[in-house]
């Protein structure tokens, strides 16, 4: 008995070492991947999961979308997990493939993108202030980069 | 004909009267609040406030005014708006405590905000507790001098202590900040001069540079700061006689370059700090005159780093001097000072006869396995060193200084 316990603790520590897990940011410690900026601003973090587990985290929208660029085989990779944090529920990461992103020179994002994630289409129209505002999908996104 | 002497007498004597009132702002007089007095006051007026605690929920100031507060007083926006707002060019404020400002993630509340405004001073104020300190936007000729600002320390929502957006012709002199997220931000202003600055403290970097070109920083001092001084995606940037002390921690540096052309960094000091400088992307700066001392990394040049050149320097004391993480071309090393060198001086011209090479196989060996500085300072370490230094064969060849200096260069 003794020892089948010890084997479920052990196979219990495998499963958690092994899962690809996104990690919360550090405000105020962790620094961009892109642009080595510390990450600071909830509204705005990203984040990227490889599918080895590699976690970057980035302090903009537009600092992932760099990046991916020039990490094309994470990019294209099903298996990675691409996270963002909404302008509504800041600090909240969501699957940044379902966002819609909102470039409006209200948003003042650290890497001067102007870009705000929203979890749906109707959020981010209804936060457009002004003429100039573009709305945008995920691929359509990654690719103002 | 005696009609148009007496209209011009009256004429003559309008200025005196209409120029120069001043208006005074007591506590329990008839004008007990800056907005009462701003209300009643014509442009050229100047105000004057005397002590006392005022509450100031987001006081516009649309006229030209000169105003001055007397013995400190206290305007207080009590976490609900911003302080002070100004939106006419051609003022003066001065002399006032400025404190709790709202602190929001929509907006950025700030202590005094200026929004399209040119020739307005902002001087001797203390801030104390807003989200933003002094908020500068779409402005011009604005000075800021000598003021002292602590922010709230919130690690997750806090603000810049002096702040621009888009703005031009800016001269920040004297202030003091603290504790807020950074300390002087610049983000899209140009031509501006920052000079005697004291930022220490701020939970990010003590001053930050964005898309902000042709500015010039000296004689600044940046202590303890979450991460130094960052200058970012700029051009044409001075950075002349700063002192850049202990900024200590993992991915801290005492002055990070990123993606940045045409500048100059000299007569700056970078002392205890985890790497002195650090450039990435970073093209045609001239590195002259600086001492770097007791530093982690004296200066770390990614490969990404195009000529630049590093002269007359004095490295003292520092674990590693130079680290890189490649090959590095075209970046020129010259006559600089190396306590590390060994070499000798036998025409006794004040340069050593070989040349140094700042870049050890150690430093090297740190670049592939991290892991391995638990053997700093040991004994195979030193002989590694040794040898490579002898018969150089690992460090990249063109990392060299060719006319190192004997003794170092007295400032």
């Amino acid at each position: 008995m003794k020892i089948l316990a010890l084997f479920a603790i052990a196979v219990l520590f495998l499963i958690v070492s092994c899962s690809r897990e996104p990690q919360p940011i550090q405000y105020g410690k962790d620094a961009c991947a892109h642009c080595r900026m510390t990450i600071m601003d909830k509204r705005f973090a990203a984040e990227i999961v490889t599918p080895k587990g590699k976690v970057f985290k980035f302090d903009a929208a537009e600092c992932m979308a760099a990046y991916l660029k020039t990490e094309p085989q994470i990019a294209a990779d099903q298996n990675t997990i691409f996270l963002v944090c909404t302008y509504n529920k800041p600090g909240v990461l969501v699957n940044a493939q379902n966002c819609y992103f909102l470039s409006d020179g209200i948003f003042k994002s650290p890497m001067g993108g102007n870009l705000a994630a929203f979890i749906s289409k109707e959020r981010a129209t209804t936060a457009i202030d002004s003429k100039t505002a573009k709305l945008y999908n995920w691929p359509e996104m990654l690719k103002t980069r | 004909m005696r009609w148009i002497f007496f209209k011009l007498y009256i004429f003559l004597l309008l200025p005196v009267s209409v120029l120069a009132k001043t208006i005074i702002v007591a506590p329990k007089t008839t004008i007990s609040s800056l907005k009462a007095a701003i209300k009643i006051a014509n442009s050229g007026d100047t105000i004057i406030v005397k002590k006392g605690i005022y509450v100031s929920e987001n006081t516009l100031i649309n006229k030209e005014l000169t105003i001055l507060g007397e013995n400190a007083p206290v305007l207080d926006a009590r976490f609900h708006e911003e302080v002070v707002t100004i939106t006419a060019s051609h003022v003066k404020f001065d002399g006032f405590i400025i404190q709790n400002s709202k602190t929001g993630s929509m907006r950025d509340y700030a202590g005094i905000r200026l929004n399209n405004v040119a020739y307005v001073i902002i001087s001797n104020n203390i801030l104390r507790n807003n989200f933003f300190g002094i908020y500068l936007s779409d402005s011009k000729h604005i000075q800021v001098l000598h003021n002292h600002l602590t922010g709230s320390n919130n690690q997750e929502n806090s603000g810049n202590g002096i702040h621009l957006w888009k703005c031009k012709y800016i001269f920040i002199k004297g202030n003091y900040v603290t504790r807020h997220r950074d300390g002087i931000y610049f983000e899209f202003a140009k031509k501006s001069l920052i000079e005697d600055n004291f930022s220490e403290k701020n939970i990010r970097y003590g001053m930050h540079f964005m898309f902000s070109d042709d500015d010039i920083y000296r004689h600044n001092t940046f202590k303890n700061n979450g991460s130094g001084v960052s200058v970012m995606y700029t051009r044409r940037i001075k950075m002349l006689n700063n002192l850049f002390i202990e900024n200590w921690g993992s991915s801290i540096y005492g002055l990070l370059l990123k993606e940045i052309s045409d500048s100059q960094i000299e007569g700056n000091r970078f002392i205890r700090n985890t790497t002195g400088v650090y450039m990435e992307g970073s093209d045609r700066i001239n590195i002259t005159n600086n001492n770097f001392q007791s530093n982690g990394w004296g200066i770390r040049v990614l490969a990404s780093c195009d000529k630049n050149t590093f002269t007359q320097n004095n490295f003292k004391g520092n674990s590693f001097d130079v680290t890189t993480n490649g090959t590095l071309k075209h970046n020129y090393f010259n006559n600089n000072y190396w306590d590390k060198y060994e070499g000798y001086d036998l025409n006794k011209d004040g340069i050593g006869d070989i040349p140094y090479r700042p870049i050890s196989l150690y430093a090297q060996i740190i670049e592939k396995i991290p892991q391995s500085v638990m053997l700093m300072r040991s004994f195979i370490v030193n002989l590694l060193d040794k040898v490579e230094r002898a018969i150089p064969s690992v460090t990249p060849e063109s990392v060299k200084d060719e006319k190192p200096r004997m003794k170092p260069w007295k400032r």
